[in-house]
């Protein structure tokens, strides 16, 4: 394995390439992957409700967006506790097995609501 | 024209309740958790969920004949089980070297 670390940097002793990734890489990464998993969801869903029974769409998108905000905000909060608690490598594996968990299972909606399948 | 605190209030909680625990917020804090850079992580998070419901109200409930959500979700799935990977690989890496 060490043969194919060579491309990755490793001379921050405990920093990953990951974990070292600049500020503009973690955005796109974390934006892309958040907006791909929520269109369609059930958040606009429910923003789609309350906008077609208030006529005020403004408001909704308002309240809307400062749910989202504050939602994602308790996540990164979350996210940095654990970090704190848990050994990078538990932490790093835990998180692993969830998002591979949570895409399972996000691909297995996604196929089963194709039309094709119904 | 009063401004409608009671339709603002009632949308917060119904989204933000809606939220909770989903896998949105589950992807936030693994990406938090396991990234150095939580600035960039509320930042790009807080974007792509303002974008995504400004996408969704401004299509109304033509969004799904617009876009085929089914692909975008199975492209998220594939993200998602990517990062996963990533992170299980990197793990068992990390734990084949001695700590300092």
């Amino acid at each position: 394995m060490s043969d194919q670390q060579e491309s990755v940097n490793t001379d921050n002793a405990g920093e990953v390439s990951a974990a070292a990734a600049g500020w503009g890489a973690v955005f796109v990464t974390t934006a892309t992957t958040v907006f791909l998993a929520e269109l369609g969801d059930k958040t606009q869903l429910a923003a789609l409700l309350l906008s077609a029974q208030s006529g005020q769409p403004l408001v909704v998108f308002a309240g809307a967006s400062l749910a989202l905000i504050c939602s994602s905000l308790v996540g990164v909060v979350l996210g940095r506790w654990l970090a704190r608690l848990l050994a990078p490598e538990l932490l790093e594996r835990l998180a692993g097995i969830l998002m591979v968990v949570l895409g399972l299972w996000l691909g297995r909606q996604a196929i089963l609501t194709l039309p094709n399948f119904s | 024209m009063a401004l409608p605190l009671g339709l603002l209030a009632s949308t917060f909680a119904t989204v933000f309740l809606a939220e909770l625990g989903d896998k949105t917020q589950l992807a936030i804090v693994t990406i938090s958790g396991t990234s150095s850079r939580p600035g960039a992580v509320f930042a790009g998070s807080a974007t792509a969920l303002v974008l995504a419901s400004l996408v969704g109200a401004a299509a109304g409930g033509s969004l799904s004949s617009l876009i085929p959500t089914n692909l975008l979700q199975l492209a998220a799935a594939v993200g998602f089980l990517l990062i996963g990977m990533q992170l299980i690989i990197r793990s068992l890496a990390n734990a084949g070297t001695p700590p300092e």
